[in-house]
């Protein structure tokens, strides 16, 4: 689903180079759940911007769903994301003057379905998200959680290939947050592929693959048997 | 089509949020082209060529003819009526027409009213007809120098006879009854180049004589004039050094110009020889618009104030422009969060376009509302500028152009820089 090879990421300024990621190689298969840890800094967000097609990177190759990233123009790059890249950030970046129904359309419209199928997809992803009932409800009359529940779904609706994350309950209390991550398992029972980035251990440990970063390496990579105790892999 | 129509909803969606915002910024520009446009209609009418098709075959005979040699004088553009019988009376010229003006009071003959009411007249000859092309709504010019006949415009036709075909009825001037021969139809030279010199945004005069008839009824000379003897009287003038009369003459080809100069220069000698025409020879035919220019019929201040209307138009679209910049600036998120989920360049490009369209649409409009407003002050404050202003298709056309243009580039800019920087530097 997603192979990266000895992917570089410098971020350069008139007098600094910061090597965001350097030799990062990592292959995710269809069906897994990836949890990324690691320190602030340690280049974890980078590979997920990378990952999602939000950033490019300097060195490497990197494989989407089969399709070699390298090269690929604006429109090419766009359509990726939209077909195959469901985002999920830690600030849930809903519109706030639009209501549930509205900011789940976009990127559907994006994708050119008719009025018909976008309704048909969008209350399909609210009912998986158990919001339904909340289509015209504008983000700010909903908790933090709910917000969450329904980035998750505007992801969702595209039926996309794979699930990005990015610390998706950085911003939740521990009940909302353990709602969402139960949300997200139930998902990828379900089949979906996700990478989530997370500063959590517990929920890093509740998912069945880790990959630690530090100073944009893999430094760390676990498999977590079902009974939760982990077992070290090279990485 | 779909995506139009979610881009205008998205467009109002816009407008109706931010409305403070998006009125001061619209109304801002729109003050900025309702001032400029309204100015430039004043002075685009003033430097109007009245007679395109033919403005350079037209001109104006000034004659050197001052009767001392005083060096500071400057061209006569009046002549004296013997002077103009003679430029009359030479076969060179297509037309030929001399004039006055004159002013009268009127009433229809047949009219149950006693009341008259005023009309400014202009005494000349059958010439002015072709020569200023004056289109005939019903009948035609006098054919007799002497004709107790008028033709009269289309304002005083309706006032006098509601519009009818007149031709045949009679007005009275001062007790006197004149037939009318022919009626124009709607017409109004902008400017008025035949009396360039002195008031020429006027409205068409009403009543049309012939020069001798006007002189014999004694119709008094209501424009520049001098003489250097006693003059008792209009009729009185012929034969005298009574400067007062205008020419304008149309010679369609270089050699009729050319033979025109050699007939004016040779009279002037003749003259001189008569012991008249003190000053050295330097008798002009300026041509239509050579004549406004001469005359200085764009007013000078109207310029002056055309040029700070001009900077005032671009402190409003800069003024306008970096509110639109920092309202651009400030919906990066919005954008960014679009292209993260799959919309390209293009489809922000359009989405923009079709905002800025819609501004620039309002924009337009207010700017001719406010065009309009402006037009209207400036006349209520300057009567003379009654008649010498329109907002022609060609201003509507400037506009909206300055409107659209100024409100797209303003979104063209922030949605490039935009869309130069890394996506994940906008969104968390």
């Amino acid at each position: 689903m997603l192979k990266m090879n000895n992917i570089s990421r410098i971020y350069r300024s008139d007098t600094i180079q910061t090597h965001a990621l350097r030799d990062f190689s990592l292959e995710v298969k269809a069906g897994e759940f990836v949890a990324v840890t690691g320190p602030s800094g340690s280049g974890k967000s980078t590979f997920l911007n990378v990952a999602g097609l939000l950033d490019g990177f300097d060195q490497g190759s990197y494989e989407l769903d089969g399709v070699n990233i390298q090269g690929l123009n604006d429109d090419q790059l766009s359509k990726l994301r939209n077909e195959k890249i469901g985002f999920i950030f830690q600030n849930y970046n809903l519109i706030p003057d639009f209501n549930l129904f509205d900011n789940i359309d976009m990127p559907l419209r994006y994708r050119g379905f008719d009025a018909k199928e976008r309704k048909r997809r969008i209350t399909h992803a609210l009912e998986q998200v158990g919001l339904a009932s909340r289509a015209d409800y504008l983000p700010s009359q909903l908790s933090g959680g709910q917000q969450q529940r329904v980035a998750i779904a505007r992801a969702l609706a595209g039926e996309p290939k794979i699930l990005l994350a990015d610390e998706p309950t950085g911003n939740l209390d521990s009940l909302m947050a353990r709602q969402v991550m139960e949300l997200l398992h139930k998902l990828n029972e379900q089949g979906s592929t996700i990478i989530m980035v997370t500063h959590d251990p517990d929920q890093a440990r509740s998912i069945s693959r880790n990959v630690q970063v530090i100073d944009g390496q893999i430094t760390d990579h676990s498999i977590y048997a079902p009974t939760n105790e982990a077992i070290e892999v090279s990485a | 089509m779909e995506m139009f129509n979610y881009y205008l909803k998205l467009s109002l969606r816009n407008l109706t949020k931010h409305r403070l915002f998006f009125s001061l910024m619209i109304a801002s520009l729109a003050v900025g082209v309702g001032v400029f446009v309204a100015n430039i209609a004043i002075i685009k009418s003033m430097a109007n060529d009245p007679l395109p098709h033919k403005s350079d075959k037209v001109f104006n005979v000034s004659l050197n003819i001052w009767t001392n040699d005083n060096p500071n004088a400057k061209l006569l553009h009046i002549m004296r009526y013997d002077d103009a019988m003679h430029l009359l009376n030479n076969e060179i010229a297509t037309h030929t027409m001399v004039h006055y003006q004159s002013q009268v009071y009127t009433r229809a003959v047949d009219s149950k009213s006693l009341s008259r009411v005023q009309a400014i007249v202009r005494a000349t000859t059958p010439g002015f007809f072709p020569l200023t092309d004056a289109p005939f709504a019903f009948g035609g010019a006098w054919q007799n120098d002497r004709a107790q006949q008028v033709v009269i415009s289309d304002s005083l036709n309706k006032q006098l006879f509601n519009g009818i075909n007149s031709v045949g009825k009679h007005i009275d001037v001062d007790g006197k009854p004149l037939e009318i021969v022919g009626v124009l139809a709607p017409w109004q030279l902008k400017p008025k180049f035949y009396q360039a010199a002195r008031e020429p945004f006027t409205p068409t005069d009403d009543i049309f004589a012939p020069l001798e008839t006007a002189m014999d009824n004694e119709w008094s000379v209501r424009v520049q004039n001098m003489s250097t003897e006693l003059i008792k009287t209009v009729s009185d003038s012929r034969g005298k050094n009574a400067f007062f009369l205008q020419a304008f003459t149309q010679l369609d080809t270089p050699e009729q110009k050319m033979e025109m100069q050699n007939y004016l220069d040779n009279y002037s000698d003749l003259r001189k020889e008569a012991g008249e025409y003190l000053r050295a020879n330097d008798n002009r035919l300026l041509d239509v618009n050579q004549w406004l220019e001469f005359n200085k019929v764009v007013d000078e201040q109207m310029l002056a104030f055309g040029l700070a209307s001009s900077l005032f138009l671009a402190v409003c679209i800069f003024n306008a422009s970096s509110l639109l910049l920092a309202r651009y600036h400030s919906a990066r998120f919005e954008s960014g969060l679009r292209r993260a989920v799959g919309a390209r360049v293009k489809d922000l490009f359009y989405q923009g376009l079709v905002e800025s369209t819609l501004i620039g649409a309002m924009c337009a409009v207010l700017a001719l509302v406010f065009s309009w407003v402006f037009l209207q002050l400036s006349i209520s404050l300057f009567p003379a500028l009654e008649n010498t202003s329109d907002i022609d298709i060609g201003l509507i056309v400037i506009a909206i152009s300055i409107a659209l243009i100024s409100s797209f580039l303003s979104m063209v800019y922030p949605l490039l820089s935009s869309c130069r920087q890394s996506l994940s530097t906008v969104l968390k």
